[in-house]
């Protein structure tokens, strides 16, 4: 379950991953996983890289409590591909991250600030 | 409820995993695809592009695997893939898992066998209602003392008595004889079962000239009265009088201790006993008031003891009322079996536990190297562990499955051999507790010797376990102390069960050698009554008596005479009686002699000798004077220094004047209660002199050829002859009597038996499996030792030396651990002390030739080593 493990090499904070999807997801309505990654690195200016592969095991959790559900559709070059969408429980859970991740920065910027 | 949606979440992706995965495949190749795709589109080639779309991605095969754990399912899948592995190792050794499950199979099934018939015996209570708060009284009572004890006891709530007496039932279609309980109101009220059909006899009823009521026996009622349920208010012919049934009790209900096919009030089926003070023949059960208790209510009873002696000093002078707790009364004379059973079964768990492990810790430590060499390539401690966790699981499940067939089977057996006094055990089945202990037990056994080696293993350094091939890793000597320490335990163990076993047999075998004082062959016997109503006055019995032996004795090729009592029948009456010419005895304290009565030649069909005097003469009849014979117990308690040929001795609390018996001979000693039991002094006299009207029955002994079934047909043809309505019962040889006297010691003897040699296979098996792992491991040794010249004979002395090592220091052990044990059994144990050297010795001397057997296949193999192979195999 330590999320910062897998995300070591990347330049996201630890523990962000599942606020970047659920925001992303929010936004759009519904995606695959390539197209949340790619979404993820555009809006941030090619700043954020995820490893794009540890999207998948996030996603699966995601699914297991409940905060995504996923069907599968086709994409605009007529693939399969599976759609992952924000549930009720989804938008509540993002709530929560966006104000756990604020207070977080706040105290962060605090501490740089106050030297 | 979220968590359980997320539960039925996870649930359903663990049904449906193969589709998950191949979901998750193509969800990533996409994703590769689509960014190769726009790489293609920016100008890069196609091996480049796929490259950097792997880059971008990571490392795929970590996160299908993160993805598919997320799930939560890894450990069943890892218990699926471990159990396939355990099922394919125990395969490819057959020989190992047939050896290993055995053992676990003995063990749990004779365990859970014995121990079901323990618990049924001692521990599981009676099957009367609040079964704890009853008691019994040690003596024999008189239905008017059970009366007079109902009125004044205060500690008891219920009281009442039982006297089984067989009595003619002539509804059928032969005349039958059926065991009748003669009781008071009191006795099936204070048990406190319900009929199952209609009521039990009230106090009301129960009195002098009361209705003639009958509470039928389950089995009565299914036998004779057909399970009708509409029996109630039926007439039985019973004992020349007609009953009405008014109850049926359930199949589960027994007196506690006796039989009875029916129950009749005392009143009714014998109205003279039931007035009868001295006659003391109930057994008394006692329901103990609630706030009483068992010493209160023995205090109470020492009181009114006291006063019964006041009021009837005749009769009541002696009653030394003991109570004693019901289930202890019926169990205390196999409780010291039970136990010695107990304990050994105990051993044999232990035995076959110390198998197991040293079983599971031979492979392991075999498998050292395996193990090693899987910690070094990266299998973590915890996933090793569970590995040869879930092998020994999968024994001990494979044997525990084995053992529950055993047990069912051998509590199956067990209740096939029990002897009489087990009576009460035909309600008792296999205990499921005990087998989930057993299995437990087991359990564990393999859990701590399975793990160990693992848990070492996954330590070990891989270098060394390399360089010496696991053979002197410190894993392997320590394993290998603790090997010999449980083999020399088990020699020990199973020595201890041997010698007890030995005891057992050798008692047994001088019980069977124990002369009866009768030739007890080609005799056979049967039991007739007369029914007072038809055959009231002596005469004519004496007539009826005389006209059957007479006409059997004219039939060819036999021999008939009767007595009252037949010898190891389980029955004999006491009387009290006076010497002429010795000093004076207070009344009530007379001493007691067995007294039989006996009709045609008694002495010479049952072959009792004659040692002083003479023998009866059919002149010895009614109207000449009075003769008795004696037994040699009687002279030696009674005429120490007198000729006892001319003494003349009378009954006790005769009517007046007494009438004088002269004793005109003396017999030898008959073991008439039992061949361990010790022989009482006991009196014979003619049945035709005999004036107690009560004496109405006798045992026909007859000496034939043969002892077939045509000769009972004869005999019964000709009781019938005198007289229809008499039946004929208790048919037996003598032999078979005295099968039932040796019952209880023959169980005893063949169970432990069965123990010790059970205990001698898995001693032997264990010592086996040690030696040829040993030599196994030693090949390399030996090959040198060979190649440098020893000989045969020193191999031999080298391998065969190690094993006979083990053995002397398990004899030894096992010899102490014999003394200190076998004393608990002394009770059982017939002319026959527990320390007995003979026993000791050969059981001593049987174990170390059964260890030195199992060592023997092992060294032949050592001894056949080409040093050649074996120096090149390394």
């Amino acid at each position: 379950m330590s999320w910062g493990d897998d995300l070591h090499r990347d330049e996201i904070p630890p523990g962000t991953l599942y606020l970047l999807i659920l925001k992303t997801l929010a936004r759009s309505g519904e995606m695959h996983g390539y197209e949340i990654a790619d979404s993820i690195q555009q809006i941030s200016d090619d700043v954020l890289q995820v490893e794009e592969g540890s999207l998948y095991p996030a996603l699966q959790r995601m699914l297991i409590k409940g905060w995504v559900i996923a069907k599968w559709g086709t994409t605009a070059g007529n693939r399969r591909a599976r759609y992952y969408q924000l549930t009720a429980a989804g938008r509540k859970q993002l709530a929560v991250e966006m104000s756990q991740f604020e207070r977080v920065i706040g105290a962060i910027t605090r501490v740089i600030e106050a030297v | 409820m979220n968590w359980l949606r997320e539960v039925a979440r996870r649930l359903r992706m663990l049904v449906h995993r193969r589709q998950f995965d191949a979901d998750l495949e193509e969800e990533m190749r996409l994703h590769l695809e689509l960014r190769q795709q726009e790489h293609l589109e920016s100008g890069m080639t196609a091996d480049p592009a796929r490259a950097a779309a792997r880059r971008r991605f990571g490392n795929v095969t970590a996160f299908r695997e993160k993805s598919h754990m997320a799930w939560g399912w890894e450990w069943i899948e890892n218990l699926v893939q471990d159990v396939r592995y355990g099922l394919r190792i125990l395969r490819k050794n057959p020989g190992f898992t047939f050896v290993a499950v055995l053992t676990l199979a003995l063990g749990i099934g004779a365990n859970t066998a014995i121990f079901s018939v323990i618990s049924g015996v001692l521990l599981s209570p009676l099957p009367y209602k609040n079964p704890q708060r009853l008691v019994a009284r040690r003596k024999n009572d008189s239905p008017p003392n059970v009366t007079y004890i109902q009125k004044q006891a205060r500690a008891f709530s219920e009281g009442g008595g039982i006297n089984v007496q067989k009595m003619d039932y002539t509804g059928g279609a032969e005349p039958v004889r059926v065991r009748t309980g003669l009781v008071d109101a009191g006795f099936l009220e204070t048990l406190g079962v319900q009929p199952m059909l209609g009521r039990i006899i009230s106090p009301v009823e129960d009195r002098k000239g009361g209705p003639h009521l009958a509470v039928a026996s389950y089995s009565f009622w299914q036998n004779f009265l057909g399970g009708d349920p509409h029996a109630l208010g039926k007439a039985i012919p019973l004992g020349g009088n007609i009953y009405t049934v008014i109850g049926v009790m359930p199949a589960s209900f027994a007196p506690p201790t006796e039989h009875a096919d029916v129950f009749v009030s005392m009143w009714a089926g014998d109205p003279r006993g039931a007035a009868q003070r001295d006659l003391h023949v109930m057994h008394t059960y006692w329901r103990l008031r609630t706030g009483f208790t068992l010493a209160q209510a023995q205090a109470e009873m020492a009181a009114i003891d006291r006063r019964l002696a006041e009021q009837y000093p005749a009769e009541e002078k002696e009653r030394k009322t003991q109570l004693v707790p019901l289930q202890e009364w019926l169990v205390g004379d196999v409780r010291p079996a039970l136990l010695v059973l107990f304990g050994a079964v105990g051993l044999v768990l232990l035995i076959a536990c110390a198998n197991f492990a040293s079983l599971l810790m031979a492979r392991e430590v075999a498998r050292h190297q395996e193990l090693v060499i899987r910690a070094a390539l990266g299998a973590a401690r915890g996933r090793l562990i569970r590995k040869t966790l879930t092998e020994s699981a999968l024994l001990s499940v494979l044997g525990g499955a084995a053992g529950l067939l055993l047990a069912q089977w051998g509590t199956r057996i067990l209740l096939a051999l029990k002897p009489e006094k087990l009576a009460r055990l035909s309600g008792i089945h296999m205990d499921t507790r005990v087998l989930l202990f057993v299995l437990v037990i087991s359990g564990l056994t393999g859990v701590v010797f399975g793990m160990a080696p693992a848990w070492v293993a996954a330590r070990g350094d891989v270098a060394e376990a390399l360089n010496e091939r696991g053979r002197s890793t410190t894993a392997s000597t320590t394993g290998h102390r603790l090997r010999k320490i449980l083999v020399t335990s088990e020699l020990a163990l199973a020595l201890v069960l041997l010698v007890g076993a030995g005891l057992l047999i050798k008692g047994f075998s001088r019980l069977r050698s124990m002369n009866p004082g009768f030739n007890p062959a080609n005799v056979m016997t049967m039991y007739l009554q007369l029914p007072a109503t038809r055959y009231g006055e002596i005469p004519k019995r004496t007539q009826f008596r005389r006209e059957l032996l007479a006409r059997l004795n004219s039939l060819p090729g036999l021999q008939a005479a009767m007595v009252s009592d037949i010898p190891l029948g389980g029955n004999y009456v006491d009387h009290g009686f006076v010497i002429d010419g010795h000093p004076p005895v207070a009344v009530g304290g007379e001493p007691d002699v067995q007294t039989l009565s006996v009709m045609g030649d008694y002495f010479r069909v049952m072959q009792i000798p004659l040692r002083a005097g003479r023998d009866f003469t059919p002149l010895d009849r009614e109207g000449q004077p009075l003769v008795a014979i004696v037994n040699e117990e009687m002279v030696r308690e009674f005429f120490t220094h007198e000729n006892p040929i001319g003494a003349r001795i009378h009954w006790a609390r005769e009517t007046e004047p007494p009438q004088w018996m002269t004793v005109i001979g003396v017999v030898g000693d008959v073991k008439h209660s039992g061949l361990d039991q010790p022989v009482d002094p006991a009196a014979y006299t003619p049945f035709p002199q005999s004036n107690e009207i009560w004496r109405s029955w006798m045992t026909l002994a007859i000496r034939t050829r043969d002892v077939s079934s045509g000769l009972v047909e004869e005999v019964k043809k000709q009781v019938w002859s005198l007289d229809s309505q008499i039946p004929v019962s208790d048919v037996h040889t003598m032999e078979e009597l005295m099968a039932v006297s040796l019952a209880q010691q023959r169980f005893n003897m063949l169970l432990l038996g069965l123990f010790a040699a059970l205990a001698l296979v898995l001693a032997a098996v264990g010592i086996y499996g040690m030696m040829a792992y040993r030599v196994g491991q030693r090949m390399h040794e030996i090959g040198i030792h060979i190649a440098l010249g020893a000989q045969r004979r020193d191999v031999l002395r080298l391998v065969l030396g190690d094993g006979a090592k083990l053995a002397c220091f398990g004899i030894a052990i096992g010899i102490a651990g014999a003394i200190a044990l076998t004393r608990l059994m002394t009770s059982l144990l017939f002319e026959v002390k527990p320390t007995d050297p003979e026993i000791l010795a050969v059981g001593a001397i049987m174990l170390a030739i059964v260890a030195l057997a199992a060592c023997y296949v092992p060294t032949r193999r050592a001894m056949r080593v080409d040093p050649m192979v074996a120096l090149r195999h390394e």
